[in-house]
């Protein structure tokens, strides 16, 4: 009995640790005499939050597999790929609509060849996803003979404006696609068999699959997924540049792995949240931000984030050994 | 259980400090601590000091320091602060897309911009008409009319400087390659249309054996393409290149090869190393564009406009072409090796 409403408080300051990062973040750049005026501002934050909107739709597919113990290396070329697609269909003179269900379809494509290559080949996901890196590249360049695409401008190139039609939505249509998603995906991984398998199986492949989970099934519908997500984030890319270019997001891939990471999950599998690794995606965003208002050299931000990134891993890691 | 969490709290705390400490060492957390002699922004002091976004497409080519050292020195001369920030990945549209968007956020008194894309950066562009922020685009064109002023080089007269030197180099005859630099790119298009159309106009007997490959973004991707290529036709007679990245992969293809020297060789824009390729006779001809001129009007039409002059749609900043016989005149030497000291005070 003692130790219940010890265990509760706990269970509070585990949930807003997560946050300190983040307030930190924000505090920093709010105490800065040159911006402090205008960091806060509304307008300030919703174009955060519109540039969040690529990398934390891509977050959201990377939590489940890393969580399922998998890596995606491809993530970024998928992106790129899909925006492609997206702009290709709605340049041949396809409705709007249809050309961001191609784009998602086809990032969903990728991610279900990849999950049926992990599973099937019995290959390691990194391999597999850092063929697709290179596949999934190429074909957008190819798709776009080598050069952009100007699809005419059509609704979809509102999806991620920052000034939205009809402005009673306040934030861009992308914006809450993003929050919408991020909730649902976190019930999802609470609440579903699907999501508990995804932990099962990131925790201890064998155990889980001697416990009756299908962890082929599962593996290949997580991939899928994930795929379905970033090929959403490719047709918000294309909505947000107006144009298909299939050289964009390069190395992106690794600020999705790097949100992940930074917001808790673990690159050997059976961990990681919805809310910590959209944390780590706004970490990201405002420290760019903050940065580029600051008028701070490229070099600061990328040290910064790259000491970021080791910070937190490091500190969850302190974290786990004191727990265990 | 609580420790753990103060720990980590602790951590982060130090570790944010570190990093506000880093960039400027007088950057006060407290607000009170404004040091006075700093020359970047003094927030609040009495008369405000007009504030410049200088936006290129890149930040680590030769090329975008010049802009830079042309922009600060402007930025001197009229008393105003010039903010550079470029994209954190060399040519990403969508990062130079957000860095304009936070310029906006910040409040800058104006924006000089570069941009990647005659299309993407559009809508960026008319945000910030939107919050009454004046836009000055240089170097390379965009599309609509949401800006004062387009301050760049003429571009296919330098295609055409480009051409006639090497009909001139080959004496009207041979093979030679078009590398072209990345699709998309509205500034090397049109040297690469005013090299193509002028050579095969003025020179009709060059051959033009490689005339739609594309070197990419990178002094890599330049050096494959030209090793792929010189594999492919050992014995051109010519190159041309339509920038400094793909000028120099294509001039380690060609010194890897031993062919430095004996293909004649004209390319763009300058850089130490092209200078000496000049010099050692392994470039025949270097088009020069004159980026500190460039830099140093675009910060100037933007001041002049915000203060409420008249300024011109469009500047022409001027080609030369740089060879061996006139590189070491005045005139040339301040093109080809610019005074970035300004950069370093």
């Amino acid at each position: 009995m003692t130790l219940r409403p010890k265990i509760k408080i706990q269970t509070v300051l585990n949930l807003v640790a997560p946050f300190m990062g983040l307030i930190l973040v924000i505090a920093l750049f709010s105490a800065m005499p040159d911006v402090q005026s205008r960091f806060l501002r509304a307008a300030n934050l919703k174009s955060v939050a519109t540039q969040s909107v690529i990398v934390a739709l891509g977050a959201l597919g990377m939590t489940l597999v890393i969580i399922g113990g998998g890596i995606d290396l491809s993530a970024a070329s998928n992106i790129a790929l899909s925006s492609v697609i997206a702009a290709y269909a709605i340049n041949a003179g396809l409705p709007p609509l249809l050309g961001l269900v191609l784009g998602i379809l086809t990032g969903g494509l990728i991610g279900l060849v990849n999950g049926t290559l992990i599973t099937r080949l019995k290959l390691v996901p990194f391999i597999i996803t850092m063929g697709m890196m290179g596949i999934a590249r190429g074909a957008a360049k190819w798709i776009a003979r080598n050069q952009k695409i100007d699809a005419p401008l059509t609704w979809i190139n509102e999806l991620m404006s920052k000034s939205p039609h009809p402005p009673w939505l306040v934030l861009a249509p992308g914006v809450w696609l993003m929050i919408v998603f991020a909730v649902v995906m976190a019930v999802v991984l609470r609440y579903t068999v699907f999501g508990r398998h995804i932990f099962a199986i990131g925790s201890n492949e064998a155990a889980a699959r001697l416990c009756g989970v299908r962890t082929v099934r599962t593996k290949i519908l997580f991939y899928t997924v994930s795929g379905l997500f970033l090929g959403l984030a490719g047709v918000m890319e294309f909505s947000r540049l107006t144009v298909g270019d299939p050289t964009v997001a390069v190395g992106l891939e690794l600020d999705i792995i790097a949100a992940v990471v930074i917001g808790g999950g673990s690159l050997s599998g059976g961990e990681g949240s919805i809310m910590g690794s959209m944390i780590g995606v706004f970490i990201m965003a405002f420290l760019r931000n903050g940065c580029t208002m600051m008028g701070w050299p490229n070099y600061i931000q990328e040290i910064i984030i790259g000491v970021i990134i080791v910070a937190a891993v490091a500190l969850d890691q302190v974290r786990h050994r004191r727990t265990a | 259980m609580n420790f753990q969490v103060k720990f980590r709290i602790l951590a982060a705390a130090a570790l944010l400090a570190a990093a506000c400490g880093g960039p400027k060492a007088d950057a006060p957390v407290p607000a009170g601590a404004a040091a006075a002699g700093t020359t970047t922004n003094a927030a609040g002091a009495a008369p405000k000091t007009l504030t410049i976004a200088v936006i290129p497409k890149g930040t680590t080519h030769e090329f975008w320091k010049s802009i830079h050292a042309g922009a600060v020195q402007a930025g001197r001369e009229m008393g105003v602060d010039v903010l550079w920030k470029g994209p954190q990945k060399e040519d990403d549209r969508a990062q130079q897309i957000t860095v304009v968007e936070d310029v906006i956020s910040r409040g800058v008194d104006g924006i000089v911009l570069a941009p990647l894309d005659d299309r993407a950066l559009v809508r960026p562009v008319q945000d910030a008409g939107r919050e009454k922020i004046p836009v000055v685009i240089m170097d390379s064109g965009l599309q609509g009319k949401d800006y004062l002023s387009f301050v760049a080089t003429d571009n296919y007269q330098g295609g055409i400087l480009a051409a006639r030197r090497m009909g001139e180099l080959l004496q009207g005859k041979g093979r030679i390659f078009r590398i072209r630099y990345q699709a998309g790119s509205a500034s090397t298009t049109d040297r690469e249309n005013g090299f193509l159309e002028t050579l095969t106009k003025e020179f009709p007997a060059i051959k033009v054996l490689i005339q739609d490959q594309y070197a990419g973004a990178t002094t890599e991707t330049a050096y494959q393409l030209a090793e792929n290529l010189l594999g492919r036709f050992p014995d051109v007679d010519g190159v041309f290149c339509p920038n400094e990245s793909s000028t120099f992969g294509t001039l380690r293809a060609l010194q890897e090869a031993r062919l430095a020297g004996k293909v004649k060789f004209v390319g763009f824009d300058s850089s130490p190393k092209l200078v000496q390729a000049l010099r050692d006779g392994h470039l025949h001809g270097i088009v020069l564009q004159n980026p500190v001129k460039m830099g140093y009007l675009g910060v100037l039409q933007i001041v002049k406009a915000i203060r409420g002059e008249k300024i011109p749609e469009r500047i022409d900043t001027g080609v030369t072409l740089a060879t061996l016989e006139n590189m070491d005149t005045p005139e040339i030497k301040a093109l080809l090796s610019p005074d970035l000291s300004i950069l370093e005070k």
